[in-house]
């Protein structure tokens, strides 16, 4: 039977994203939040712009007992809630007809059984060709034993002609070891070309114009290196605390919940070499370099380069809010870190003697996500040679919200007198393009479907970031009268600015 | 000769860019100019400056623009241009600001139509891409100076009264610089969604089994041009020749044998059905008038008895050329579909 792509003429020319194939995604965790706050809604949403074939067909795997018309009726009401467009009924009606539930604990190998068998039927009834696309969207702990059991079922293999993969949602371990028997775990069902690690900050729209900003305009590239550049800046904001998540967050902390994972994939992004071609393995190979490339923070280094605090109680948008520690669900004597700041430094030729500031928190004054290039002043000749502070050229990637990309230069003030002042110039997605973007899931889902793993991690890609964030973890588990205290609502502890105005920097207003 | 619309604020040609320069000064930080691309639109007709105007506002809200509306009189026997300036804002975001488009209207009469190209030129926000919508039939002998400035020739040939010359001169426009201009056939773009819902149809398993099997095809549309150009990508897309034998039209396919087709109008949607035969199953896509939905059938060949919903894209003409605007690139299958189908047009 022809795949789609290759063998539908009538798709020719439409459309220059990816287009899947006809598959049956099996969702294990479909009554979970993920499922209902974004898969559903993203596939929908999909469907809703022409960009599914219709034989794709959707399977909830999870414990509780319901019927296909229960879960249809359940998942409507989040696609309703949570959706990008609004629903519309005609559509709806036909969208959930290729829902359906499976009921099985997760690990009942008889359940698996009769879930290949459900497969087949409907890759009888609705086409989906044998493909299969195994989402786990379960808790980390559960991710074994439903890779063994679809090992031992034979999900994990397709017929000839078709495909199974699967997409593992974060965490990816807890530390290096956690991370490679997971990946082993993985690797024994499914080879790494269709293993999908998501990482939905690479779903986001300007993580993607990265490489568009720096390999599309000659002008940036140029000035992409130590020569030019001071030092860059790599912010991840947000005003929440730990909203139920405690039980995750306390064992995880910043570090291993946001640092490993998204702030060091948009850090590779900022100091990749530009890749040979644009492949998904072209482009990882090229993350992997960087990240094989962090000076290692170990040591005395760890006492200089990183700051870890907690936010102590405080008020976020005129409301006073708790102490971490007295969270719900929080140990009154944790010691997990709230926020991160650290000084990456990257061994290579681009960026030796350019430090990486990376910063990340909960409790923070307000939501933003953003890269910052720092670039050098000016020499200090003609209007620098006064002796009057020029502010340096600052090029901003603003990841969430409103994203968009900014450029700080120096003007001159109207007038008599030569009085310099900073200017921004400033392009917003949602000025310029109006249309809402889609989801990151939805680009994340379809590429998946399609077998394009550009946006996904890869398992090397993973454990070098592991290998670089354990050294840390080691440290601090060593000595943990390190952790600083910040007041929730400011922007972290004074220990942070410390550690940037060693490089006689400051950290951005945001 | 004057306009069924308020145009904005009346300027001297000579002082647009001043004037739009005083609007934003005045508007003060509430108000930030946006533009991607330059957007001219031409008409001849007095009563399609409103409902340009309407269009533009719409078309500023998702394609930041500066907009040049041109409503020319050749037959006018007083020779004078006019102009106006206005803004197009909308919300961004959480609304903390407007993003305003800027439109300058004009208007020419007699003589003053020979000054079109300087009008255009002196007005364009530099460096952005021109994207000319001309509204009516093209005209020889062509201004190359004005034509090879187009980065993208939009039109409907859905319009055109005499479709063989008119594709012929527009082609011969678009090879003045055939570098830069791309032809925008509007009458193409209304088909996305149809060709969307064909290709979804295809993907399935029996459709897809059966393509080489088709003996007929048969179009409902409520413009015969619109029909015939899917007919053309269609063909071009399976590979169907084109042949005319004894009286009797068909295509003949790589796979032998004959294809009968047919093309309905029928007033409804621009698409009301497209129907495929082969000898043991009848499939195809077929939509109401209203509905934003085709539904997809196929019936027969045992298993594979089926229906879907299938979206059918926006019919408006403004969502057609905000489609139009938005999806940029060449449209090589646009030049394939309406050769395969160029003997047919002039019926």
């Amino acid at each position: 039977m022809p795949d789609t792509n290759e063998g539908n003429p009538l798709r020719e020319g439409l459309s220059s994203r990816n287009m899947p194939e006809p598959c049956a995604v099996v969702i294990f965790g479909a009554t979970g939040d993920l499922t209902h706050r974004k898969l559903v809604p993203a596939l929908y949403n999909l469907a809703a712009d022409g960009a599914l074939p219709p034989a794709v067909s959707v399977v909830g795997f999870a414990r509780r007992d319901k019927t296909d018309e229960v879960f249809r009726t359940e998942i409507e009401e989040a696609a309703r809630k949570f959706s990008r467009q609004k629903i519309n009924d005609e559509l709806w009606s036909s969208f959930s007809s290729s829902i359906f539930y499976h009921r099985s604990e997760f690990d009942n190998l008889e359940g698996y059984e009769a879930l290949a068998r459900r497969l087949d039927e409907l890759d009888a009834q609705r086409g989906t060709r044998g493909n299969r696309l195994f989402y786990l969207s379960a808790g980390p702990d559960q991710f074994p034993v439903i890779l063994e059991n679809l090992r031992k079922s034979g999900l994990n293999k397709a017929q000839p002609g078709s495909w199974a993969r699967v997409i593992v949602e974060k965490p990816f371990g807890t530390d290096l070891p956690t991370a490679q028997i997971l990946n082993n775990m993985v690797v024994e069902a499914f080879p790494e070309k269709d293993t999908f690690r998501i990482d939905h900050y690479l779903g986001k729209e300007t993580a993607q114009n990265m490489m568009v900003l720096r390999f599309a305009n000659a002008i940036f590239e140029q000035l992409w290196n130590s020569r030019y550049i001071d030092h860059v800046q790599i912010t991840a904001s947000e005003p929440l605390g730990v909203e139920g998540r405690a039980g995750y967050y306390d064992k995880s902390g910043a570090l291993r919940d946001m640092v490993q994972n998204h702030l060091l994939q948009l850090l590779c992004l900022t100091a990749m070499e530009p890749p040979a071609g644009l492949d998904a393995d072209a482009i990882r190979d090229e993350k992997v370099k960087v990240l094989k490339s962090l000076r290692p923070i170990v040591g005395d280094d760890v006492r200089k380069y990183v700051v870890r605090a907690q936010y102590g109680a405080g008020a976020i948008n005129g409301k006073r809010v708790a102490a971490y520690r007295d969270e719900q669900g929080v140990h009154q004597d944790s010691v997990t870190e709230t926020y991160v700041a650290l000084q990456v430094n990257i061994d290579n030729w681009r960026w030796a003697g350019v430090p990486f500031f990376v910063r990340v928190g909960k409790r923070l004054p307000k939501a933003c996500t953003e890269i910052a290039i720092q670039f050098k002043g000016a020499p200090a000749v003609l209007f620098n040679a006064t002796g009057e502070t020029i502010d340096s050229n600052v090029l901003v990637i603003r990841i969430q919200p409103d994203e968009g990309i900014s450029l700080r230069m120096s003007a001159k003030m109207p007038g008599s007198s030569l009085q310099i002042e900073p200017v921004k110039m400033d392009f917003h997605y949602g000025t310029s393009f109006g249309k809402a973007t889609p989801e990151a899931y939805e680009r994340l889902l379809l590429d998946a479907m399609s077998g394009d793993a550009t946006l996904f991690a890869r398992r090397d890609e993973v454990e070098e970031a592991w290998k670089f964030v354990d050294a840390l973890h080691d440290a601090w588990a060593k000595e943990s009268e390190d952790l600083a205290m910040y007041s929730a609502g400011t922007w972290g502890p004074t220990e942070a600015d410390e550690l940037i105005k060693r490089h006689g920097a400051t950290w951005r207003r945001l | 000769m004057s306009l069924a619309v308020d145009p904005g604020l009346p300027v001297e040609i000579g002082t647009i860019g001043k004037e739009l320069g005083k609007l934003w000064e005045e508007s003060g930080d509430t108000k930030t100019r946006a533009s991607l691309i330059n957007l001219a639109i031409y008409t001849e007709n007095p009563d399609a400056v409103p409902w340009n105007t309407g269009l533009i506002a719409e078309i500023a809200g998702e394609h930041a623009c500066r907009a040049l509306l041109i409503f020319a009189d050749p037959a006018s026997g007083k020779s004078e241009a006019r102009a106006w300036i206005s803004a197009h804002c909308h919300m961004a975001g959480k609304g903390e600001r407007q993003i305003c488009s800027e439109q300058i209207t004009f208007e020419l009469g007699g003589e003053m139509v020979h000054s079109l190209p300087n009008i255009v030129f002196s007005h364009l926000d530099s460096d952005l891409p021109l994207y000319f919508w001309w509204q009516g039939e093209f005209r020889e002998p062509l201004d190359q100076k004005l034509w090879s400035w187009i980065d993208r020739l939009i039109f409907d040939s859905a319009d055109w009264r005499k479709p063989v010359e008119q594709l012929a001169i527009a082609r011969k426009i678009a090879t003045l610089n055939a570098e830069r201009t791309i032809l925008c056939d509007l009458n193409w773009t209304r088909l996305l969604g149809t060709r969307f819902a064909l290709a979804q149809l295809f993907d399935h398993s029996c459709a897809n089994a059966r393509m080489r099997e088709i003996e007929k095809v048969s179009i409902t549309t409520s413009r015969r041009s619109t029909g015939l150009l899917l007919l053309g990508w269609l063909a071009t897309q399976f590979g169907w020749k084109f042949q005319s034998l004894l009286g009797k039209e068909f295509f003949l396919p790589q796979s032998g044998g004959h294809i009968d087709f047919s093309v309905t109008e029928k007033p409804g949607a621009d698409i009301a059905e497209v129907s495929f035969q082969t000898a043991d199953v009848s499939f195809g896509i077929r939509r109401e008038e209203y509905s934003d939905y085709f539904h997809g059938y196929i019936d027969g060949g045992g298993f594979c008895n089926t229906n879907m919903v299938l979206s059918a894209g926006k019919s408006r003409i403004e969502d057609i050329l905000l489609m139009e605007l938005s999806r940029g690139g060449k449209h090589p299958l646009y030049a394939k579909a309406i050769c395969a189908i160029e003997p047919l047009l002039g019926h």
